[in-house]
């Protein structure tokens, strides 16, 4: 696995967004999708605006705007699953009425809101979240993070998991790929055993790496605190930025 | 399992969040009593695992894929202060960069698969083994435990759901709930084989033995 699968966008690309301070856009991009959650259902408006202002940010930062909107379908399924019966299901004003066999489905007015409601909620989130993740690098964010005072200890094992899922995923590719080349291709639910065994396998090689990581940094004079070295700086771009955006969902949120 | 933003409502996201925040700093204050400055390498290295794990689907009947939990595994491997916190961690990771579960509901999702699942399985796993006699067999706790942890955990996210007047009771926690007992007893049978082959080959690795 390459680095460029966790920061598809923001390691190859550049742009005033991917510029900014780490923490500016932790704060705006929280503060959008609270004004996002906190909004009420029947604020269509707002959310159009909000999506509106999320897709300009898009387009300025230049991320192709297909990949994201590809990666924002990956809320559908819990929406799906969680919700497609509630417009059905809800009592109140009947507004339609469908009829399959034994079974009588009557949509609800008050159904479709609620329905409505989660469904925009949960997508303009999750653009929000793409939105981040696709202008900071990952380290970046956890220096963000750490500046912002979330614990430390939280950082510290992100930074390590960051370090070594890419070695543990090739390892687990070549582990994969060898048990393919031993075998005929493509699991099936009798090699529940065999995908066991190769899990099994990861995590005895995980562990003995994470003890010869511990060892390796003994031996460089660890005791017992990472120093992580930091330099974040708001500039005048920070400050204008967030400013304006935080205005801008202020004004969005009163126009009714 | 992963709720998504949107879904629950101010009063159920914020009182997750605060039980979880608990939860795992309580979590976090036990693992570096016992592990010390072992601690941020192995929960790293453990919390790539379980992320590399998770990412290997595995076919459920009728063409649909699933992938393991691995809440139960990583306690009987490493510990369940070790594991919620691992498992705590992956969900977090995976909000930020997969977008899978919403940012609000974190709290929540932690609260269900780290706190309920992987500590109140790990409980279980536990209330099998007293009554089977401290040296019984490992297996059958296992596939209880596991079962029930991805059952519980449905179970608590069912209960967010109907507090957040998303869905009533009567339809949300039967449908929730018949999914994720089938779910259940795929990762039973995955956590069982795992723990099997580490008892086999490094047997000093099975936590608490």
């Amino acid at each position: 696995m390459e680095h460029s699968y966790i920061d598809e966008f923001a390691g190859s690309r550049d742009s005033f967004l991917h510029r900014l301070d780490p923490r500016t856009k932790i704060i705006t991009l929280f503060t959008l999708l609270l004004f996002i959650i906190l909004s009420p259902a029947n604020a269509y408006k707002n959310f159009f605006l909000y999506a509106a202002v999320i897709f300009i940010q898009i387009l300025l930062c230049r991320i192709p705007l297909l990949k994201v909107i590809k990666r924002s379908l990956v809320v559908i399924p819990f929406v799906l699953v969680a919700a497609i019966f509630i417009p059905f299901i809800k009592e109140g004003e009947v507004i339609g009425s469908y009829s399959l066999g034994y079974f009588n489905a009557e949509l609800t007015r008050q159904g479709l809101l609620i329905f409505w409601n989660i469904s925009i909620k949960a997508y303009l989130s999750t653009l929000c979240l793409i939105l981040l993740i696709a202008t900071t690098r990952f380290t970046e964010l956890l220096k963000g993070l750490e500046k912002m005072k979330f614990p430390r200890v939280i950082i510290l094992i992100l930074s390590f998991m960051y370090r070594y899922i890419f070695v543990i995923y090739d390892e687990l590719l070549k582990i994969v790929r060898s048990k393919e080349a031993r075998s005929v291709t493509g699991f099936r639910l009798s090699d529940i055993k065999i995908f066991s065994n190769i899990i099994g396998v990861l995590f005895i090689k995980s562990y003995e790496r994470a003890e010869a990581v511990y060892l390796a940094m003994l031996s460089r004079g660890f005791e017992g605190q990472v120093n992580i070295f930091t330099e974040l700086k708001f500039r005048g771009r920070d400050i204008f930025f967030m400013a304006i955006l935080i205005i801008t969902f202020i004004i969005i949120k009163f126009i009714r | 399992m992963h709720i998504p933003d949107g879904f629950l409502t101010f009063n159920v996201w914020g009182a997750a969040w605060l039980v979880s925040a608990g939860g795992i700093s309580y979590c976090l204050r036990k693992t570096s009593q016992v592990l010390k400055d072992r601690m941020v390498p192995l929960m790293g290295v453990i919390s790539a695992f379980v992320f590399a794990a998770q990412m290997v689907n595995f076919p459920v009947v009728g063409g649909t894929s699933g992938h393991l939990l691995g809440g139960i595994l990583a306690a009987i491997l490493v510990g369940p202060y070790v594991a919620a916190v691992v498992i705590s961690v992956v969900l977090l990771v995976q909000c930020i960069i997969f977008q899978d579960g919403g940012l609000t509901a974190l709290g929540a999702n932690i609260f269900n698969m780290s706190i309920v699942g992987t500590m109140g399985g790990y409980l279980v796993y536990l209330g099998v083994r007293k009554i089977s006699g401290k040296h019984g067999p490992i297996m059958p706790a296992t596939a209880i435990a596991s079962w029930f942890s991805v059952v519980l955990a449905s179970l608590f996210c069912s209960f967010e759901l109907v507090l957040s007047e998303i869905s009533p009771l009567n339809v949300v926690l039967p449908a929730m709930l018949s999914i994720h007992m089938l779910i259940g007893i795929g990762e039973a049978m995955i956590t069982c084989f795992v723990v099997g082959f580490v008892i086999k080959v490094r047997p000093d690795l099975i936590y608490g033995k």
